[in-house]
């Protein structure tokens, strides 16, 4: 009896704990870890990861799987340069270009899947591939930057405007001055805006029982194609502004896989189904687990890890997370108490 | 509509051949014909700006000659590339330019093409040749170049922060300058050293410099010794508040950091690079002395140039073209040539 309790306990806090012993040690051993600042760039490291990985928390909530978000997200950041540098358009446009641009993507994954039958992985695998070669072919391959010399010989005149630019480097004041930069903002306003659409919306929880029992879904009334459609379309989404933020950052428009990208965020919503003791995708256990990472990171950086035992130390959390997931839980669920 | 202006661009082209060959027609043989010599630039890295603006040298200096090029591109894959050099060599090709790859992948093959009578130069990969001339740009001195102006800058006490990934084969060569400085200047204080190739490099390193910056306050100098590192490093240093109170030095170039070393209050002080297009033109050149039986020697360097932001400022040099433009060293390098050679348009 009590080994049970303490068993749902470790479920339901293990990680929590272990992110808080995680900060209690880093901010021990590794000079300026404790400090607003240190806390903002953590938030601000996980912010893009974060959102694609909060996108793809959408689809794994209906039982599928995006693997094009991290190509998204670069076809998105060589948009908005693209739309800027070359073709001069305004902020405002080149963002809403980057948004229909993902949506469109997100749309057109969905009808693979959903009318062509498609398997989800194939399909967003197929479309990674396609927009990894896409976003290269407008500028044969090369980075964009102002100054650039043209195909047809001009110079390229426009520019990344300012307002843009703020997207990415604008920091507001909390506390701290300049602390805060808007891509967090973003980030939290949008684990925000998903965690109430899947925890507390009518639609979010057709998707859970869309991504738990499509038939009796689809029995029940639910338009479950649409509903799936919907996902990769807000997955899409989430992941080209994953993109602009990147290109504000950057201020240029690197050529990148966003292979990287994808992994990180991915590894990000799996680790959010151990926390809570969820077992599920929740968004919620998403921004927990982007967090997770940024605050390994940080803290191995600062102490002078080298560079191959990141890698090393997210499998570890991931495997481990995993654990968490399949493992106790499913030891619970034997246990027959929840 | 379309098909008029293709035989417009074709009729161009054949002018432009022709205006070539006249003008050049005392080249030794086998050059004297130069469109019936075939040469393949075999590739193992092709994606990024420095190998696009490598094959835009090799590209316009095939032109000026007026040898036919085909290209060949294996993507990173090693096996597939040494498959390429055994395709030349059935397509028949006078000459192979090897461009990156696996010395233990590349070095059979290579073997094979100069047992077929191919004439081989190779750029940037050791393939163990005798008969086979290596084109480097120097890594070493890339490095060694731009830690030269760090302390010319900051003397030879600071505290520094150095971006390395080791096993990458042009950083290490530029991290054996970086040793050597710190041997040779104990007042230099190396701090932290950190770095990844996660993509996108530079926002992997941005994210990371800033945890750097914040353990090692007393940092002073960044030596960031590949472009990618060095923006990264920028976008930390400014998103810190520490333009002012930081240097960064590093190599490459492209228009995107000429831009970046041009923004008000830039911590990116100065860079090493060796123009990729001049590499090109250079690799090329190689492989035209050896095919016409003179010897261009076992290795052919290219001599990389310092460019500083004040050199940038005062000559208000915004893109590539315009740094060539006032910087001639930058823009042809005076290496694999001959009186009769023809050097690509400005």
């Amino acid at each position: 009896m009590k080994n049970e309790k303490i068993l749902n306990f470790a479920i339901r806090f293990g990680f929590l704990i272990l992110l808080l012993g995680l900060v209690l040690y880093f901010s021990l051993s590794a000079s300026g870890f404790a400090s607003p600042r240190s806390a903002a760039f953590i938030l601000q490291s996980v912010a893009i990861t974060g959102i694609l990985a909060l996108g793809v928390t959408c689809t794994l909530v209906v039982d599928g799987f995006d693997l094009s978000i991290g190509s998204v997200a670069t076809t998105s950041l060589m948009l908005s340069a693209y739309a800027m540098v070359i073709l001069e358009m305004s902020a405002f446009s080149a963002v809403m270009l980057c948004l229909l641009m993902g949506a469109v993507v997100g749309l057109i994954n969905g009808l693979l899947i959903v009318k062509f039958k498609v398997p989800d992985l194939l399909a967003t695998l197929g479309m990674m591939f396609l927009l990894i070669g896409l976003q290269r072919i407008p500028t044969q391959g090369n980075s964009i930057a102002t100054g650039m010399k043209l195909p047809d010989g001009s110079v390229a005149e426009g520019a990344f405007s300012q307002a843009f630019l703020w997207l990415g480097r604008h920091r507001f004041d909390l506390v701290v001055e300049r602390l805060v930069p808007v891509p967090v903002v973003i980030f939290l306003v949008t684990a925000l805006a998903i965690y109430v659409f899947l925890e507390l919306t009518r639609h979010g929880r057709l998707m859970y029982a869309i991504g738990s029992n499509e038939r009796a879904a689809a029995l029940v009334g639910a338009n479950v194609n649409r509903y799936k459609i919907a996902a990769y379309m807000i997955s899409g989404v989430t992941a080209s502004i994953g993109g602009i933020l990147l290109a504000a950052r950057l201020g240029r428009g690197d050529i990148a896989s966003g292979n990287n990208l994808l992994l990180d965020s991915v590894a990000a919503a799996l680790i959010g189904f151990a926390v809570l003791g969820a077992a599920r995708p929740n968004a919620f256990g998403t921004a927990v687990g982007a967090l997770f990472v940024g605050i390994l990171l940080q803290g191995l950086t600062m102490m002078n890890a080298p560079y191959y035992t990141q890698d090393f130390v997210k499998g570890a959390v991931l495997v481990i997370a995993l654990v968490f997931t399949f493992y106790l839980s499913a030891k619970r669920g034997a246990g027959g108490k929840t | 509509m379309l098909r008029r202006h293709f035989i417009k661009f074709a009729g161009l082209a054949a002018l432009a051949t022709g205006l070539g060959s006249a003008a050049f027609a005392e080249m030794p043989a086998p050059l004297d014909k130069p469109a019936d010599v075939k040469i393949a630039l075999v590739r193992y890295l092709s994606t990024g700006d420095f190998f696009q603006s490598y094959l835009s040298g090799v590209e316009a200096q095939a032109a000026a000659i007026g040898m036919d090029l085909r290209v060949f591109d294996s993507r990173q894959d090693a096996a597939l590339q040494a498959d390429m050099v055994d395709q030349a060599i059935a397509l028949g090709v006078d000459g192979i330019i090897i461009q990156h790859g696996l010395t233990e992948s590349m070095k059979d093959a290579a073997q094979r093409a100069v047992d077929a009578g191919i004439k081989v130069v190779a750029f940037d990969v050791d393939v163990e040749n005798e008969a086979i001339p290596q084109i480097e740009q120097s890594d070493y001195l890339l490095g060694k170049l731009a830690l030269d102006q760090a302390i010319a800058d900051n003397g030879t006490d600071f505290t520094a922060g150095y971006v390395y990934v080791p096993g990458i084969a042009p950083l290490d060569r530029r991290d054996v300058a970086w040793e050597e400085v710190k041997q040779a200047n104990p007042g230099i204080k190396e701090a932290a050293v950190f770095g990844t190739l996660d993509n996108p490099i530079a926002n992997a390193v941005a994210n990371q410099a800033r945890s750097i910056l914040q353990a090692n306050p007393t940092i002073n100098v960044m030596f960031a010794p590949f472009d990618e590192f060095a923006k990264g490093v920028k976008i930390a240093v400014d998103e810190a508040g520490l333009s002012q109170d930081i240097k960064i030095y590093s190599a490459d170039v492209s228009t995107a950091d000429i831009s970046a070393m041009r923004e008000p209050d830039s911590a990116w002080v100065a860079t090493v690079a060796t123009n990729p297009a001049v590499v090109g033109e250079v690799s090329v050149r190689t492989l035209a002395l050896l095919l016409t039986g003179e010897n261009p020697g076992n290795s052919v360097v290219v001599p990389p140039t310092l460019i500083t932001q004040d050199f940038l400022n005062e000559q208000d040099v915004s893109n590539m073209e315009e740094l060539g433009a006032k910087m001639p060293q930058f823009q042809h390098a005076d290496v694999a040539m001959a009186d009769w050679m023809p050097l690509p348009k400005r």
